[in-house]
């Protein structure tokens, strides 16, 4: 391919070789004083001022060395619980459950408090994997947002508290006299919330269940309803297919099950061997770039409204190879249609173990997708119904048609059971025009929300951290979710209204916990389907414990109904319009339920790495040599933190949005993210990003559209100076072209240019010419054995050059007792960032907040790079995470002053925060950037009020108040203002697994210490370890050919393994 | 000549300081301290002026100036002995002070009863150093060689300040003769205050000040918040010496996370009434601090059955069953029945209850916690910074490391105090002796090289040190 480029990029400037971008790349810190000042005027300080501050500080240190010590109070139980040792973890088995989402997790508490969650690995879904939402929930039970108890409206958006039993008198009564009852839902995977329901619906025969969801995948029910006779979503089996083709299916970050999806597909992804090597191979057709996108092997770019064209497409080519009929298909631009045909050759060529999956939320496309997977004989094989999923229950008509009816005057109530129709549906606005006409309105929302500011009432439901609860997320999946702490507010379960409301005889009022006594009820079915338990107590018991349940499934069926009549399906016509714009739901913030959550928000979207909001994604187009043309010519300083805003028109509604460059977009089409821009939501959610629910449609099925026509898009109207996107902060390895024209490195052109004598021996580069500086090594499955031997010889070349070093030898240290260390298998890497929010939740990183991200003064121990390679237009992804390297030979301790950091005898780079003065020379030095100076005391950890002030304007900071504070790993310092931090390897998590081995006697096996990134990815793409230890797997793994440190040559003796990245081309497209 | 006579009278003012200071070094008071230390502080205060378990012990030697001086060091060796002969300073302090019994110190030497009464009159006429506890007295397995200098070097500094001062006054009388030897007096002598204010003794002043006041802030910095020595009075006068020294009850039967989490944990109040609920009258206060015990948790002592929805009752509900109780008490005790009549015994018993009733209210109640149900809120000694990771587990269970070891003699305080510094350098000093018990436990055959070593002869012992003992990240992070 014309475009081909073998090294790996970063953004536009990275190939432009932008001087004034490689200038900055060089800098660790971006101390743009004038920027700052404009940034925040409360920074501007003059020499007086610091001798005031001198002089103040001064002051308070003497008067702070005066006091006496405070008196401090030891405060035991008066009766002490006996699951609780002080100082001591518990964990608790549950479920982390929100809509159709659902995770079995492990709650870790402290002193009945939770702070940590984990995985379960008794669950077969997850395996122990967890996704950045389940990470980041346990934030949400101390969100301030929280609503403190029952509500009743006042007026207008004004609420008055009332209590329980006036709200159930009220809600009851009002109940009794409707005529006309709705329940409106997302997907609930609660058997025992779904029983209430049925209780209600018995009790108010009117009474109707309406279940939608946000982001949809009701043509997927309805299409298996047409051709299985099923109304579900089966059970996808990624782990056995070999070839997968996903047509706009965001399977591994949004769609349905991802968790479980992703731990199946790098099963099957992660390489096991060299030799005789296999993989799967998987084609991605979409127009932008998703998450899964940029996982796969090949991308096959097409308009959003070219879906249709392109499932007929790859139906007819399939159909043309197995013999099925035919149907018609809509022009398709040429090159995906001449993929289409070579993925449709891999698919026939792997009948039964290859997987069609769609995002597509037309009926009749869907239908197509499962013809396509019919005549590749897929069901029963990658496909099946035993396990069918209940993730995803929600029918678009249904919403439509009570929006109908509720504008019509026809319903006297309104159940909302925790959703926010009011702001996710396509036609959110009708909804409260309609909910205007409704007798009485009931939201159960645990926070205030555009729905149920609408209502009369809001009975708010517990977090689930707090409730009793069940999930059934696949059929003879179960878990239950328990509570880890009593309700902190005046709220209960959502089931519990319902029931009470409906004043069901099965609730026992007199019980301590009517409740769970609910619950145990419900499960008699679960018991029933199972012999390995005699009585239900034991049966019971067992499944809180492992807090998971799996029967074996009764459902039958999965037989492709020969009736349906493929030919005469008609699917989307492509638009014709100059300019189309697709939406997409991001990893974080769902459809907006997410919006309070700081963890989430300030996590980067894999793809465009940006933070707090939505930003429209345009795409760039490049001559292949040196100049490019961003779509109508936007952002071009994106690097320098400052974007273009853009006025774009959908739908009749104009709104001004931020723009990001974008590779992999297809030209003329831009792409915006789901879920943001809410306006009636807690502090953390305001002001971010727009709001693009109202620019959705619907189709004649009723079914929500995820793409829409642009009438219009402006050029730049404004600049938006704080550009969150960390996409060019921290950058490393970045290549530039040096005086004289040749390849040099960026951070390092200084040393190369400026040293004389370098230049008199005719010397390039930097330590023996290494310009080609080991980041990132990526390479194909039918090439792989070469590359391996490259690879083994490249790394053979480094440690000769690094054995003329300096530094003394230290292997006798690190060989005694532990060396510690991590392996991350590139391959296994999706990019979900559930580590990253693992690392902030388990080693209390702050939260500082769009204006800090904008200054580049993000806190997070851990990012995820995300380097693109390959075609400069359809490029290739890989995902690093990058941490602490850990470097036996640290560049960072040769230089700090005080001895802040240095090293311990079991290879750990220490950082002692109470000896740090803040001079960040360490953070200079580091060749991977991924030191962190605490700009501003972000958790008001200082002991001077004086420091805390207001970061992004914000009375408290995020996370300074005592209810966020709950939620602080107490094993780990709280880092205040002025010193630099880093990832320690979980140290605590090391030291705490020693003592298990220590107090139980034995030598430390590797399942003791796990850290928290490894603990969370979903993939198993993190391994760490003893390297010492023979039988740990992290020894075993570093040993693999493919294995490589990042940035070898230069002697750092890092502890990080990485696996080249490996993809599975097919020659055919290449 | 006025000025003949002025050297030889320093010379004699020289002789003498040299003199007081050989008599002052002459008593040996650090053994009497140490002494102490060991034996009577933990019931008589160190600063001899106040009241604890015992009586202040300053002047102890005038009091007893009526009897033989045996009489005081039996007294010390053995109090019952001598009351029980019926000798009346004895009968008159066991009247004062009973039921408290001295401790027996059956082994002390006469000498060392002398240094601690020349230790006792020291501290109390304020000669001997400040009345504070040695912070470097010996530490279990620690060394610590280090005597108190200050006084010494305070003389020395005034005997070289006067013999600077004598020297440039001689200096100045010789110069001052040459002159007029020659015949051109000056106009003037210069005095002395001449001499004070010129800009070179000024100069050195300022710099001796500056030297002096950097070092002790400096010292003064360090030692911040460092509070050995700590000893508050605790909302229930617990004592550790009844219950872990004469009652012999294990450390980690209460504090029960010693041995498997970092915190050693205070016990929960329901721990107390393990015991409690059977041992209902304390043999020393007698009702006034157990019951405070029975007000946290709710038990009723006189029906033996712990109240039902104790904590929304109010206070003086809670006052009247327990108020009860110690009139019952107070009626039931012999010792009352003998000093009080019976008609008078009631009264009494009811002054008692309200005065022991107002004791217990002020102990469970504060600012924060209004009502007297609930946990007792304990004052905290030992404090460590929130960035000191510490782990009583891996000292205790895994290093097994004595609780006196930093604790001191717990089993001996009748008030606990904080009996170590819990500086740094004093976890530093202490993981760089200790040995690890590296043949007992099966975690450390990593060490492999360690191992080997020993085995070689190589090595003699591992320490904590040579493990990785005094890396940062071992205790902060």
């Amino acid at each position: 391919m014309k475009n081909q480029k073998q090294n790996v990029w970063v953004g536009t400037e990275t190939l432009k070789n932008d001087p004034a971008f490689l200038e900055l790349a060089e800098k660790e810190f971006v101390d743009d004083v004038k920027d700052m000042q404009a940034a925040d005027n409360s920074l501007e300080a003059n020499r007086r001022d610091f001798l005031k501050i001198l002089g103040f500080s001064l002051g308070a240190a003497t008067v702070a060395a005066a006091c006496d010590t405070p008196v401090r109070r030891a405060i035991p139980y008066v009766t002490k619980p006996d699951a609780i040792v002080p100082g001591v973890a518990t964990y608790y088995a549950s479920t982390y459950v929100e809509g159709g989402d659902a995770c079995a997790v492990l709650v870790k508490t402290r002193e009945g408090r939770p702070i940590k969650i984990e995985g379960n690995s008794q669950s077969s879904l997850t395996g122990g994997g967890t996704s950045a939402r389940a990470q980041a929930s346990v934030l949400g039970l101390y969100d301030v947002a929280r609503l403190k108890g029952p509500k009743v409206a006042a007026g207008e958006k004004a609420f008055d508290a009332i209590s329980w039993a006036d709200l159930d008198k009220a809600v009851s009564g009002k109940l009794a006299s409707s005529r006309n009852i709705r329940i409106v839902t997302n997907t609930i995977l609660s058997p025992s919330t779904k029983r209430a329901i049925a209780e209600l619906q018995a009790k108010f025969p009117s009474a109707k269940l309406v279940t939608y969801d946000a982001v949809s995948s009701s043509a997927i029910l309805q299409a298996n309803e047409a051709t299985f006779g099923l109304k579900t979503i089966p059970n996808y089996q990624f782990a056995a297919a070999d070839v997968i083709v996903s047509l706009n299916a965001d399977f591994l970050g949004t769609w349905i099950s991802p968790t479980e999806y992703a731990r199946d597909y790098a099963s099957n992804r992660k390489l096991k061997s060299i030799k005789n090597a296999t993989m799967n191979r998987h084609y991605q057709v979409e127009g932008h770039m998703s998450m899964t996108g940029s996982n796969a092997d090949h991308r096959i770019i097409i308009k959003p409204s070219e879906l249709g064209a392109s499932i007929a497409t790859l139906y007819n080519e399939v159909a043309a190879l197995t013999g099925g009929a035919r149907v018609s298909a809509p022009a398709l631009n040429d090159k995906a249609k001449a993929a289409l045909k070579i993925a449709a050759k891999d698919l026939a060529a792997h009948k039964g173990h290859s997987l069609v999956v769609s995002g597509s939320n037309n009926k009749g496309e869907q239908i197509l997708v499962n013809a396509i997977n019919n005549l590749l004989g897929n069901y029963g094989k990658t496909i099946d119904f035993a396990n069918a999923s209940n993730q995803r229950q929600g029918i678009d008509a249904d919403v439509q048609a009570l929006v109908k009816d509720m504008n019509a005057g026809s319903i006297d109530a309104l159940i909302v059971l925790g959703a926010n129709p009011a702001f996710d549906l396509p036609n959110a606005a009708e909804f409260a025009a309609g909910a205007a006409k409704v007798g009485l309105k009931v939201s159960t929302a645990g926070l205030l929300n555009e729905t149920s500011v609408l209502c009369d009432y809001i009975a708010p439901e517990s977090h689930y951290l707090e409730s009793w609860g069940d999930v059934e997320a696949k059929i003879g999946h179960y878990s239950l979710v328990q509570p880890t702490i009593h309700p902190l507010f005046d709220t209960r379960e959502a089931g519990l209204s319902v029931l009470t409301w409906t004043g069901s005889t099965n609730l026992d009022k007199n019980s301590d916990s009517p409740y769970y006594d609910y619950i145990k009820q419900t499960w008699n079915a679960a018991f029933a389907q199972q012999t390995a338990f005699g009585s239900f107590q034991t049966f019971w018991d067992n499944a809180l414990h492992n807090g998971v349940f799996e029967a074996p499934s009764p459902m039958e069926g999965g037989t492709f109904s020969e009736a349906v009549n493929v030919s005469g399906i008609k699917v989307s016509q492509p638009l014709n319009t100059e300019l189309e714009i697709s939406f997409f739901e991001t990893i974080n913030m769902g459809a907006g339920q997410f919006a309070t959550n700081p963890w989430l928000m300030e996590m980067p979207d894999p793809v465009t790495r940006t933070v707090w909001g939505n930003y429209l994604a345009v795409p760039v187009k490049w001559d292949g040599v040196r100049s490019f043309n961003a779509f109508n010519g936007l952002n071009e300083e994106e690097y320098r933190g400052k974007a273009d805003k853009v006025n774009i028109e959908v739908n009749g509604i104009s709104q001004t949005a931020t723009a990001v460059r974008q590779f992999g977009q297809k030209d003329g089409t831009v792409a915006t993210a789901l879920g943001f821009g809410r306006n009636t939501v807690g502090e953390t959610g305001k002001n971010t990003g727009n709001n693009v629910f109202p620019w959705l449609s619907t189709d004649a099925d009723g079914n929500t559209q995820y793409y829409a026509a642009v009438s219009s898009i402006s050029e730049s109207v404004e600049v938006d100076e704080l550009f969150a996107c960390v996409q060019y902060h921290h950058t490393m390895g970045v290549k530039g072209i040096g005086v004289d024209g040749d390849e040099i490195n960026v951070d390092e052109a200084a040393t190369v240019d400026n040293n004389i004598l370098a230049r008199a021996l005719g010397v390039t580069g930097f330590q023996g010419s290494l310009t080609e500086r080991s980041v990132i090594r990526q390479g194909n499955l039918n090439e792989l054995e070469q590359f391996a031997t490259d690879l083994v010889h490249e790394r053979e070349h480094h440690q000769k050059l690094n054995s003329y070093g300096l530094y003394p030898d230290r292997s006798d240290v690190y060989g005694n007792g532990h060396h510690w260390g991590m392996y991350v298998d590139l391959n296994g890497c999706i990019g979900c960032g559930a580590c990253q929010v693992a690392c902030i939740a388990e080693n209390n990183v702050p939260v500082v907040g769009k204006v800090e991200v904008a200054r580049h003064h993000e806190m997070t121990w851990m990012r995820i790079d995300r380097y693109y390679y390959g075609d400069y237009e359809n490029p290739n992804v890989v995902y690093q995470p990058m941490m602490c390297q850990h470097c036996d030979n640290a560049p960072c301790e040769n230089v700090c002053p005080v001895a802040a950091t240095n090293h311990s005898a079991e290879g750990l780079n220490q950082m002692a925060y109470n000896r740090c003065i803040g001079t960040r020379y360490c953070a200079n030095n580091c060749p991977y950037k991924v030191r962190r100076f605490n700009w501003l005391d972000y958790t008001t950890a200082d002991l001077f009020p004086s420091n805390e002030y207001a970061i992004n304007g914000e009375e408290t900071p995020y996370g300074a108040d005592n209810l966020t504070r709950m939620v602080l790993n107490p094993d780990v310092t709280v880092r205040s203002r002025g010193v630099i931090e880093k990832c320690s390897f979980c140290v605590q998590r090391i030291q705490e697994g020693k003592l298990t081995a220590k107090r139980e006697n034995r030598k430390l096996r590797d399942s003791d210490v796990r850290s928290a990134c490894q603990t969370a990815c979903p993939t198993g793409a993190i391994t760490f370890g003893d390297m010492n230890n023979p039988e740990a797997p992290i020894a075993q793994k570093m040993k693999s050919a493919l294995a490589y440190k990042v940035l070898e040559e230069i002697n750092v003796l890092s502890s990080v393994h990485y696996s080249a990245k490996i993809t599975n081309k097919n020659s055919e497209l290449a | 000549m006025k000025n003949r006579y002025i050297i030889p009278k320093f010379f004699l003012l020289f002789i003498a300081l040299i003199l007081s200071v050989g008599t002052l070094s002459a008593q040996d008071l650090d053994d009497g301290k140490n002494l102490f230390k060991v034996n009577c502080a933990s019931c008589h205060a160190k600063d001899m002026k106040s009241k604890l378990t015992g009586p202040a012990l300053g002047g102890v030697a005038e009091r007893w100036a009526d009897y033989p001086e045996a009489d005081l060091y039996a007294w010390i060796r053995n109090s019952q002995a001598l009351i029980s002969t019926g000798h009346p300073k004895a009968n008159e302090l066991w009247n004062e002070w009973k039921p408290t019994v001295m401790t027996n110190f059956q082994n002390l030497t006469d000498d060392q009863i002398a240094n601690i009464l020349g230790y006792i009159d020291g501290v109390a006429a304020g000669t001997y150093g400040a009345p504070k506890v040695d912070p470097n007295a010996p530490v279990a397995g620690v060394q610590a060689e280090e005597t108190d200098n200050t006084l010494l070097f305070t003389v020395l500094a005034i005997i070289l300040a006067l013999l600077a001062l004598v020297l440039t006054r001689i200096v100045s009388n010789l110069n001052y003769l040459a002159q007029a030897k020659e015949g051109n007096a000056p106009a003037a002598r210069q005095t002395l205050v001449d001499t004070l204010t010129s800009k070179g003794v000024i100069g050195f002043v300022i710099f001796a000040a500056i030297v002096l006041g950097g070092y002790t802030t400096v010292n003064n910095a360090i030692g911040l918040n460092r509070m050995q020595g700590y000893q508050p009075e605790q909302p229930i006068k617990f004592s550790h010496a009844t219950h872990a020294g004469l009652q012999k009850i294990d450390c980690q039967y209460c504090h029960d996370g010693a041995r498997r989490s970092k915190h050693s944990v205070i016990p929960a109040a329901n721990t107390c009434m393990n015991c409690h609920k059977a041992v209902k009258v304390g043999s020393t206060y007698g009702t006034a601090e157990l019951t405070k015990i029975f007000a946290s948790t709710g038990f009723d002592p006189n029906t033996d059955k712990y109240i039902p929805n104790y904590e929304e009752m109010e206070e003086e509900d809670i006052a009247k069953i327990y108020k009860k109780w110690i009139v019952n008490s107070f009626v039931q005790d012999d010792n009352n029945k003998t000093k009080y009549s019976a008609l008078k015994i009631s009264d009494a018993a009811v002054k008692a209850a309200d005065k022991q009733w107002d004791g217990i209210v002020s102990s469970l109640t504060n600012d924060q916690k209004k009502q007297v149900q609930g946990p007792i809120e304990w004052i905290r000694i030992h404090n460590l910074p929130d960035h000191v990771y510490f782990n009583h587990a891996q000292h205790v269970t895994v290093g097994k490391v004595e609780c006196q070891n930093c604790h001191g003699k717990v089993e001996e305080m009748e008030v606990v105090g904080q009996y170590s510094p819990l500086s740094m350098g004093w976890c530093i000093n202490c993981h760089r002796q200790t040995e690890v018990k590296f043949a007992d436990n099966d975690y450390y055959d990593s060490y492999e090289k360690y191992h080997e070593e020993l085995k070689d002869g190589v090595r003699e012992k591992v320490t904590v040190e040579d493990i990785g003992g005094l890396e940062c990240q071992k205790c902060h992070y």
